[in-house]
């Protein structure tokens, strides 16, 4: 079931567009990752999801019926719909009673209030911490207890900015854990954002990616600023790094402006390490940093200079043995090379 | 030299032999100063809260207003409200003039600026991320400023206390509308200024170490809040 359905949003700040998407769906019981740079939009999406800014045009449906932005009818709204911040903050009392404050609000009798507080301090290993002042909390303590309030709640929908960013990996690990438990285990519909594409591909069931306001249809990050080079010939070459300059297919590229944003396609870039292939433009090599079974796909991270993201069968990488700490050799065709705006 | 010290011991003398008269005087000035802290403290508390959290046209004007005024003189105030409550006085059939009623009515004057303010500002500094936190937990409208409320509240506290000591100690205000009379409007500034025109030192000396006393247990009071309002 569709529990979002967003149509034309846009969001504005001071004239500039910071969000500007056609079309979204995002169904129920799924695990959604958001990805893209700082300013991307990211934050600014999952307020207008948790219902706590309104767009500033276009349409948002929540389980089929279109959203008004009246406060009077958000309430019943934000009840099923619970946000986490970046940086979350803790009401300046007890752990216990900051978890108790949602569930007050939703006039849960006394008895039941403390066995889904226990029961959610349980789920992030605080239960330990019931009694602590939360303004004396480390910062994964700090994100752990923000979770169980969420959680003791037993939201629909669960958003998450950034749950990862500000923790230690032990804590990063513990808290991407419980984001797939409850989903599995509460049917919880899960939206987070990260810049992480690690995190994303390990629990997301699907991944989008925002960049400049706008979702890019891809599944990957591959995107660097660039130089722009064009030769007498008509060709464009993007410079993404001193060294690394890449012949991009003929397209309409505004020459206006030489600076900008390039997609690589990781699913188009051919790894080989046999001699014997000939490609006459666009071949780099670097060393294989990370390599990771990623839904049905093997993910491979390569250091050339820049990080680069090769998506491949797992046929393709057993043909090629890609291990960890190996120099391989890849092409990049033209086409897969995007100018974004 | 001898004139200094000899006053001090007999100050201190007054002041452990609780004279009657000094401690009728400290009794006046307390119960004034306490009663128009609270006056200010019910209007002025919500006011600044509804000033920070509500958005309205006006609003930084308001609290510029707001602002200066808590540079208005005690005398500025004296003459204002003497003019409302003295005989020729709107409220002059009242008999309010030269009461503890027209002093406390004065003070409250000067101080609900300094409460509103310090409120406003209290409510300012607390986190956005709260009452974002609130609302996205499921909380309406009222929870939320509750939440802001309390997570301000050793910032109000401290607005509180700074306008407890403005009062306690101004004179301009208590002498021009409570005239100074013995038994009865005397507090302890204006006691302070006219024995001091009398050139009778002790009894002066010993109300400014209490005053001072008072001032000093205050401003503990409005760091500690301070300082607990910084958590």
């Amino acid at each position: 079931m569709t529990v979002y359905e967003l149509n034309q949003l846009t969001k504005i700040y001071d004239g500039r567009t910071v969000l500007d998407i056609p079309n979204l769906k995002i169904q129920e019981n799924r695990i959604y990752s958001l990805l893209g740079p700082n300013g991307a939009g990211k934050t600014t999406l999952l307020n207008i999801l948790a219902f706590l800014e309104p767009p500033s045009g276009g349409n948002i449906y929540y389980r089929s019926k279109p959203v008004r932005f009246i406060e009077s009818e958000l309430q019943a709204l934000r009840r099923d719909v619970i946000m986490v911040d970046q940086f979350p903050i803790l009401f300046t009392t007890t752990v216990l009673k900051n978890l108790e404050f949602g569930l007050k609000v939703r006039k849960i009798s006394k008895r039941k209030r403390t066995r889904m507080i226990q029961e959610a301090l349980d789920l992030v290993g605080m239960r330990d911490f019931a009694l602590a002042q939360a303004h004396k909390l480390s910062g994964g303590e700090t994100q752990r207890v923000a979770l169980a309030r969420a959680l003791a709640l037993s939201p629909q929908i669960f958003l998450c900015d950034e749950p990862t960013s500000s923790v230690d990996v032990e804590n990063q690990a513990i808290i991407l854990n419980i984001l797939k438990r409850i989903n599995q285990t509460k049917r919880m519909t899960i939206v987070f954002t990260t810049h992480d594409r690690t995190q994303a591909g390990t629990i997301a069931d699907q991944t989008l990616v925002l960049d400049q306001g706008r979702l890019i249809e891809a599944d990957y990050e591959n995107i660097f600023s660039a130089v722009l080079d064009l030769n007498s010939l008509g060709e464009a070459r993007c410079v993404i790094h001193p060294n690394i300059s890449l012949l991009m297919a003929s397209q309409k590229i505004n020459t206006a402006t030489d600076k900008v944003r390039v997609l690589i396609d990781p699913n188009q870039i051919h790894p080989f390490r046999k001699a014997g292939k000939q490609f006459p433009v666009n071949v780099l090599h670097g060393i294989v940093c990370q390599v990771m079974d990623e839904n049905l796909k093997i993910r491979v991270v390569v250091d050339s200079g820049v990080r680069l993201t090769l998506l491949m069968t797992e046929k393709t990488y057993r043909h090629n043995q890609i291990f960890v700490g190996d120099t391989i050799k890849y092409y990049i065709p033209p086409k897969a090379i995007q100018a974004i705006e | 030299m001898d004139l200094l010290f000899d006053s001090f011991i007999s100050a201190l003398f007054l002041i452990f032999s609780f004279d009657a008269e000094m401690i009728f005087i400290v009794g006046v000035s307390l119960k004034v100063s306490i009663a128009s802290t609270l006056i200010a403290g019910i209007v002025g508390v919500p006011a600044g809260f509804t000033i920070a959290f509500e958005a309205f046209p006006g609003k930084r004007m308001l609290i510029t207003v707001l602002n200066t005024l808590l540079a208005l003189p005690t005398v500025v105030i004296g003459l204002f409200v003497y003019t409302f409550i003295s005989r020729r006085g709107i409220f002059g059939p009242f008999d309010l003039l030269y009461t503890q009623k027209a002093i406390i009515i004065g003070q409250v004057i000067l101080i609900i600026p300094i409460v509103t303010v310090f409120t406003i500002a209290a409510i300012n500094r607390i986190d956005e991320r709260y009452r974002k936190t609130a609302m996205t937990l499921g909380a309406n409208r009222i929870q939320t400023a509750w939440i802001i409320f309390r997570e301000a509240r050793f910032g109000i506290i401290a607005a509180i206390i700074a306008a407890f000591g403005r009062v306690i100690s101004e004179v301009g205000i208590s002498m021009m509308l409570g005239g100074n009379i013995k038994g009865f409007t005397r507090t302890m500034t204006t006691a302070m200024a006219l024995e001091y025109d009398k050139g009778a030192f002790i009894l002066s000396i010993a109300l400014g170490i209490v005053l001072l006393g008072i001032s000093f247990g205050m401003n503990m009071l409005f760091h500690f809040f301070q300082g607990r309002s910084r958590l």
